[in-house]
């Protein structure tokens, strides 16, 4: 039984949880009507996508303080573990799907040692640790990964499908990030963040949190790749290491806002609607005005538009997921 | 063999001095703006383009493209400090967000390379006479020695510059401590800025030697030079200048070695190697005494 003296945060939490409410449930129909409206599936399976993405990017640097700027092997992993299990060993895609999950977590527990490092230091290290992991890759034999040349999945393309399979893992990720954010492991993850040694002092186990944190994060950028490589019928690794896929997520997210749920989404809709604009306007200048965005980003927005929101308005953090 | 490991060594120094100089202005940005320049690699292919530009339209050789490099660059870092850095350092967390911003920066800069000269793989048409020496046994292009001969006069006049000059010695005080040097009564806004020109003058010269040694680059070479410097950076010890050179040449030394003994694929992979393998177990680098965070 909730105390009486807690009746102001009860009526937060009722603001809180409609809001939720409204913008998932918005969310979803939107979504989830898209194919059958006939409306372009490709843009939306790659908005949510990045969705995703940003999203659970958040839970490494808005909850947890880590910069992964080698974010992007998670979802090469992931690409290229459904590409091999369908290819290689003949694995339904849907039974192949989780196993990426399961590499993500897997490469999460082999870099764990880098979360004793911080700030820059574990940037950097990130980066590195991609560079590595798209090279044993690019260097493993033909016969598995296909070499230069990748790997085409063949006749197992199903847009909608894929379409719906990426909006559930969307769902999940979002769900899982709104747990989080109100969780015992979300307010360690936090008290972690902005003070370790204090966070240590109140009797949370840092290590474990970090770690815990930091495999939330792995586990959906993988399960993404595997779902684009199913959607696009190919991988190689030009395109499952690209760098780009890294600064796009990270970009989306600071974007919105750090440290917020709603942040990375609004982040993701706004550029990926602007990218999709520029590109479709000036091809050749979406990768210089991506640059520009960025830049102008860090120096006019730095806590995104979902932070300077609440920056603003501190009283609305209650409300706002 | 013994051929092969002299190679790798002439080689190695040759290489190595080129690293040394990216790293050694990583190295100094890093230590007086406490701000991390993803874009470095980028800033040292703009110089390869900009002596390819000399060389192809007005006809101006590699050697004389280096002053005229230096002096652009000094102006267009000088520039870029006041656009970039004053509202950077009002934010939250300066350190992350320099990282990130320069993440913006490099994207840019290499998108800025793409659209002027395309995705193709660009060189310079120059040889000197004759086109090789003979060093010992084996045969060195008399480019790379020049190169080789410029990074020493660099790393030497650098190395005067910041234990002889005042406002070298300004430099290494920022580095060391960046309050107390206020107090001195240095104006720390055109210190930072002037280090900041000065690691782009270094990053675009080092660009114009670049295209020297190396047989081409293109709009995209700039990251692999951003790891190298960070490499050498964190070998030799964040913000330590004198260690990146020495560590410079170490990895162009380990580099160039390991291509000797080992396939290509893992000789890529050393580089990787050394740079998280440092971080794990020397921190303050290869001669950092205390270990800092």
């Amino acid at each position: 039984m909730m105390p009486v003296s807690s009746r102001p945060q009860d009526s937060a939490d009722r603001i809180y949880f409609t809001l939720v409410a409204l913008i998932g449930g918005a969310l979803m129909i939107y979504f989830a009507l898209v194919p059958v409206f006939g409306l372009n599936v490709a843009f939306h399976f790659y908005l949510m996508l990045w969705i995703t993405m940003a999203s659970a990017f958040n839970v490494s640097s808005g909850f947890s303080g880590y910069l992964p700027f080698g974010y992007v092997a998670f979802y090469g992993i992931g690409a290229f573990t459904t590409a091999i299990l369908v290819k290689k060993a003949a694995f339904p895609v849907f039974l192949a799907l989780p196993f990426s999950g399961v590499a993500g977590l897997v490469l999460a527990l082999l870099f764990a040692p880098t979360l004793r490092l911080s700030g820059i230091y574990f940037g950097i290290v990130s980066l590195a640790l991609a560079g590595i992991c798209r090279l044993v890759i690019t260097n493993m034999p033909e016969e598995i990964t296909g070499g230069s040349f990748g790997l085409q999945l063949g006749s197992r393309a199903h847009p909608v499908q894929s379409f719906y399979v990426m909006m559930a893992v969307m769902v999940v990720a979002l769900a899982t990030i709104l747990w989080l954010s109100r969780s015992r492991l979300g307010k360690a993850l936090r008290a972690t963040r902005d003070d370790a040694d204090a966070a240590e002092m109140m009797g949370i186990n840092v290590p474990r949190v970090r770690l815990y944190g930091w495999m939330i994060a792995a586990f959906f950028p993988a399960v993404c790749g595997g779902v684009e490589a199913w959607y696009t019928n190919v991988v190689d690794t030009e395109t499952a290491f690209n760098t780009l896929i890294t600064a796009k997520t990270v970009i989306y997210a600071v974007a919105g806002g750090l440290g917020t749920v709603t942040g990375p989404i609004i982040g993701a809709v706004a550029m990926v609607w602007l990218d999709e604009l520029i590109w479709r306007q000036f091809p050749l200048l979406n990768l210089l005005i991506l640059g520009v965005a960025t830049v102008a980003l860090v120096l006019f927005l730095p806590r995104g538009i979902v932070g300077s929101i609440l920056r603003r308005k501190p009283q609305w953090r209650r409300y706002v997921p | 063999m013994e051929l092969l490991i002299l190679n790798g060594i002439v080689n190695g120094l040759i290489v190595g001095g080129i690293y040394a100089l990216v790293g050694v202005s990583l190295t100094l940005l890093y230590g007086v703006l406490r701000v991390v320049n993803f874009a470095h690699g980028e800033f040292v292919i703009a110089g390869s383009f900009f002596a390819y530009v000399l060389f192809t339209s007005l006809n101006v050789p590699p050697l004389l493209a280096l002053p005229v490099a230096a002096i652009s660059f000094f102006a267009a870092g000088w520039g870029l400090y006041y656009v970039l850095i004053p509202r950077l350092s009002r934010s939250d967390d300066p350190e992350l967000m320099s990282f990130l911003m320069f993440y913006g920066v490099s994207i840019t800069a290499a998108a800025l390379m793409l659209l002027l000269f395309e995705a193709d793989s660009r060189s310079i048409d120059y040889s000197f006479t004759p086109i090789s020496i003979q060093v010992g046994p084996i045969y060195v292009s008399t480019a790379r020695l020049v190169a080789l001969a410029i990074t020493a006069v660099i790393s030497a006049g650098l190395a005067l510059f910041l234990f002889r000059t005042l406002p070298g010695k300004a430099l290494r005080a920022a580095i060391m401590n960046p309050e107390a040097i206020q107090i001195v009564g240095v104006d720390i806004v055109r210190l930072s800025a002037f280090a900041f020109a000065l690691a782009t003058a270094l990053a675009g010269v080092t660009g114009v030697l670049v295209a020297l040694v190396f047989p081409a680059f293109n709009a995209f070479s700039g990251t692999e030079y951003t790891i190298i410097a960070f490499i050498v950076v964190v070998l030799g010890g964040l913000g330590n200048p004198v260690g990146a050179l020495v560590a410079g040449v170490l990895f162009g030394l380990a580099e160039q070695m390991a291509t000797v003994f080992l396939p290509q694929a893992l000789a890529q992979i050393v580089g990787f190697a050394i740079l998280v393998g440092t971080i794990f177990l020397r921190p303050s680098g290869l001669f950092g005494t205390s270990t800092k965070k």
